[in-house]
């Protein structure tokens, strides 16, 4: 196999890197941040040579312990997979940001814990993106859902654990109603394997794999915080330190969003019944989140809380072009997931920075900190120009597709509804920017704080320019999906 | 009518699954909703493992003196992993009660929300 | 109120799941796909490819070990969970409740005592062989993890603990993810792929150790995690 192991170094390295971690960091905590760095150093590596792989020579499988599916348990590299790419960058950035943050937001002992629980967050969401086997997908979700609940709650600052316990809630009740689901496929199918399931669903009773796609649905949905489903997010992403609501933000609910690709990859190659009725839902929920997740946003002076309900409103578009069920409409979504990782990290990362240096939250604490912090903030706000979808930026591109979906697909209704969500975003990061950059300060002495250590500098500048260059070189990623789903609507053996 | 009663095990595990959601929704205590949380679990796994039943299938153990039909090793070995994830959940969940309880003296979730 | 109306939603939700398992293939049948598919190569062919005359263990260890690699994962994610929201900032401010303010009955104490080494022989037997009869490292290791869990109960975590120091527990503790990794990267190594056993040629001798190897560091790990779960919500330390 020689150069075929990465899929390995890929999976195993961060799960290894965290299990050695608090026997690494036992008796100085402070070097947990470093290892880790270097672990996911290496994972990043291995990404990016897979990647390669699935560009230069289109999809490709691993299969462990040499059992092919269905005996065995399949690792399937393909170009939904490609999200490995900005799990990576991000992991690897916030963990970057966290060397610094975690000294002072953290105690000490909780330290180590917390990068080995990255750490597995992380391995975990690789593990997702690429298995091919659905309660293998079970297995990495609970991984990287039970850290994300414990690294909600690691600053035990005010109502942290009660946040984290909703999340737990919330997110149990999903991953519950995903297993059953797949218990439902097994109980028709007898396979567990991706592919071969979508094969073998054909001849089997519709009603009641109806039912698995429901709960698969619901499930996903939670972790997508889709609205009604959102409650547990708000709280839990204002409350986690700064680089973990940077990953969960950008990453965690985009997991729930890339297991809705795989379903309907399922779905549309078993063509077992209309898609119409589901397709329709989501797009009146995605709709109904855009709109009330920006008009939440527009209400909140925590600068986390508010970066909160914006990722309901961006998970409303996801949701909205997936729904569309038309090719740019699902090329839009997919690409939404890229950019908004990109967009909320930086947002995220900014804002934690923000947080770190002047100890406050309020956006009218935060007034004329622009000129304090002016790097901080300018990436802050190329990171809300881009989340508007302002052009040349990031945000502009996916919008702008899922928006010619809703054409392509007939409803002009949900254009219309795009573009008053935009509007909307507009106004409240127009509230942001303006705060920060024109109202006199609440507080003379935030004047003086200056920029934040290096270490959390580099992050959040390298985001800010991924989001200005993803908006001119955004044809790279487009090119990378269009194959993908062009592939994932033709029916087979058509 | 008749098909339900062929698969009562899997309709035993529907209205488990249902009980334990009805106690996460309706009870305030946090033990009580990770209680109906448990319920839940086990109801999902009960229907995995009736999806393996084999009528008189013998314990799946080749060697001297097996002889088949066998029960079906698969539902059994994807249980196991389940269990753990269910104990991890568990763990998790009572040591954030533990902190919550240590913090605000009380468990009941009327009694939380207020203090947001 | 709220009762009724959640009573009523899940009613509601209960019909199309009764209509949908009225609908699957009737439970104990031996034509269920679940039994015709997959399930048959395992069992003919398990013991012949994997050693294991337990199919349950060909299963978990061999045919989907990956599925098993990540469920030790989960676990160990479990433990840094409950570390990192269970302990407190200062390790020097102990806070030690008395030693059981109740005192502990004789009778337990001594039903404790002399059922310990059995135990511990029973867990072990299970644990290293799993692989030909019910059982296996899991099974082994909550049973010395329960064990550990009985006798902090009835002497006190602090006597308990010298039996596992802290820097024993710390190696002891991520021992399933290692072992794991160990015999995965072995078997990618010599065999061609991750979690690889041979199947058959010069290395077969090496299959049934690995299976062990592995059940010891599952049950090793399993015992020291629930353990220290304990520990860490008792308030003495992970």
């Amino acid at each position: 196999m020689g150069g075929g192991q990465w899929p390995v170094v890929l999976i195993i390295t961060p799960l290894i890197g965290a299990a050695l971690t608090p026997i690494l960091a036992r008796r100085r905590p402070q070097i947990a941040g470093y290892w880790a760095l270097f672990v996911f150093s290496i994972v990043t590596l291995a990404a990016g040579v897979l990647m390669y792989r699935v560009s230069t020579q289109g999809p490709f499988s691993y299969y462990m312990g040499g059992w092919r599916p269905p005996l065995g348990i399949e690792l399937r590299f393909d170009e939904f997979s490609a999200s490995i790419g900005v799990i990576c960058l991000i992991g690897w950035l916030s963990l970057m940001f966290s060397l610094a943050y975690a000294k002072h937001a953290l105690p000490e002992r909780r330290i180590p814990y917390y990068f080995a629980l990255v750490l597995l967050c992380l391995g975990g969401m690789n593990g997702f993106a690429v298995t091919g086997d659905i309660f293998n997908l079970f297995v990495f979700l609970e991984i990287l859902s039970l850290s994300g609940y414990a690294l909600v709650a690691i600053t035990g600052e005010r109502i942290a654990e009660l946040a984290a316990f909703k999340y737990l809630v919330m997110g149990a009740i999903s991953s519950l109603s995903i297993l059953l689901a797949v218990g439902f496929m097994y109980a028709l199918t007898g396979t567990l394997n991706m592919t071969d399931l979508a094969m073998r669903l054909r001849d089997v009773e519709p009603f009641p794999v109806a039912v698995a796609v429901g709960a698969l649905t619901l499930g996903f949905s939670v972790k997508a915080a889709l609205l009604p489903l959102h409650i547990w997010l708000p709280d839990a992403h204002s409350i986690a330190p700064s680089p973990v609501s940077a990953i969960l933000s950008g990453l965690v609910v985009k997991i729930g969003v890339l297991g809705m690709l795989r379903m309907y990859q399922i779905l549309y190659k078993a063509q077992i019944f209309d898609l119409s009725a589901l397709n329709t839902t989501l797009m009146w929920l995605g709709a109904i989140s855009i709109v009330l997740g920006a008009l939440f946003a527009m209400v909140q002076e925590d600068i986390k809380m508010m970066l909160a309900y914006s990722t309901i409103s961006n998970i409303g578009y996801i949701f909205m072009g997936l729904g569309l069920a038309s090719k740019y409409g699902i090329i839009g979504a997919s690409v939404h997931i890229f950019n908004h990782a990109l967009i909320k990290a930086t947002l995220f990362l900014g804002a934690g920075a923000l947080i770190h240096q002047t100890g406050y939250r309020n956006l009218e604490d935060l007034r004329g900190v622009g000129k304090a912090m002016p790097i901080t903030s300018a990436a802050i706000a190329i990171g809300a120009i881009s989340i508007v979808g302002i052009p040349p930026t990031a945000g502009f591109l996916c919008k702008w597709y899922i928006a010619l979906g809703a054409i392509e697909a007939g409803r002009l209704f949900f254009a219309v509804t795009l573009l008053f969500g935009a509007l909307f975003i507009f106004v409240y990061y127009i509230r942001m920017l303006n705060a920060f950059y024109f109202m006199p300060p609440a507080h003379p002495e935030i004047l003086d704080v200056g920029e934040a250590p290096v270490t959390m500098l580099i992050p959040i500048v390298v985001l800010a320019m991924l989001c200005l260059l993803m908006g001119i070189f955004g044809r790279i990623p487009l090119s990378f999906i269009e194959p993908a789903v062009t592939n994932m609507l033709a029916p087979i053996g058509g | 009518m008749r098909a339900l009663w062929t698969n009562i095990d899997y309709v035993a595990s529907v209205i488990l699954f249902l009980i334990g959601l009805y106690a996460i929704m309706v009870k305030g205590n946090l033990i009580k909703k990770l209680m109906g949380l448990n319920i839940m679990e086990t109801a999902v796994f009960a229907f995995v493992m009736s999806a393996g039943i084999v009528t008189d299938g013998d314990a799946p153990i080749m060697g001297a003196g097996a002889k088949p039909p066998f029960a079906n090793p698969l539902p059994q070995g994807l249980i196991l992993t389940g269990i753990v994830v269910a104990l991890s959940t568990s763990a998790l969940a009572l040591s954030l009660i533990i902190r919550i309880y240590r913090q605000y003296g009380t468990i009941e979730s009327d009694d939380l929300w207020g203090v947001e | 109120m709220r009762r009724a109306l959640t009573l009523a939603l899940l009613i509601l939700a209960s019909v199309p799941l009764l209509y949908a398992v009225s609908l699957l293939p009737p439970v104990g049948s031996e034509d269920n796909p679940t039994y015709t598919y997959v399930v048959p190569h395992y069992l003919e062919e398990g013991p012949e490819e994997t050693g294991c005359e337990n199919i349950v263990t060909a299963v978990i260890l061999n045919y989907r070990g990956f599925d098993t690699g990540g469920e030790v994962t989960v676990i160990f994610t479990a433990l840094m969970a409950v570390f990192g929201v269970l302990l407190i900032p200062r390790p020097a401010e102990k806070v030690r409740q008395p030693e059981s303010a109740v005192p502990v009955s004789p009778v337990t104490l001594f039903i404790v005592r002399t059922l310990a080494p059995f135990i511990v022989v029973f867990s072990v037997y299970q644990i290293i062989n799993g692989h030909s009869t019910p059982g296996g490292g899991f099974q082994g290791g909550t049973i010395i993890g329960a064990l550990l869990i009985a006798a902090s109960l009835v002497m006190g975590s602090e006597r308990t603990q010298r039996l596992l120091p802290e820097g024993v527990r710390r190696w002891l503790q991520p021992a399933a993810v290692l072992m794991f990794a160990v015999v995965g990267v072995t078997g990618m190594l010599l065999f061609g792929e991750y979690l690889s056993y041979p199947i058959e040629g010069e290395y077969l001798f090496l299959r049934v150790p690995f299976l062990t190897l592995v059940e010891i560091g599952i049950g090793v790990g399993g015992a020291a995690i629930v353990a220290s779960i304990f520990w860490a919500m008792e308030g003495s330390d992970g």
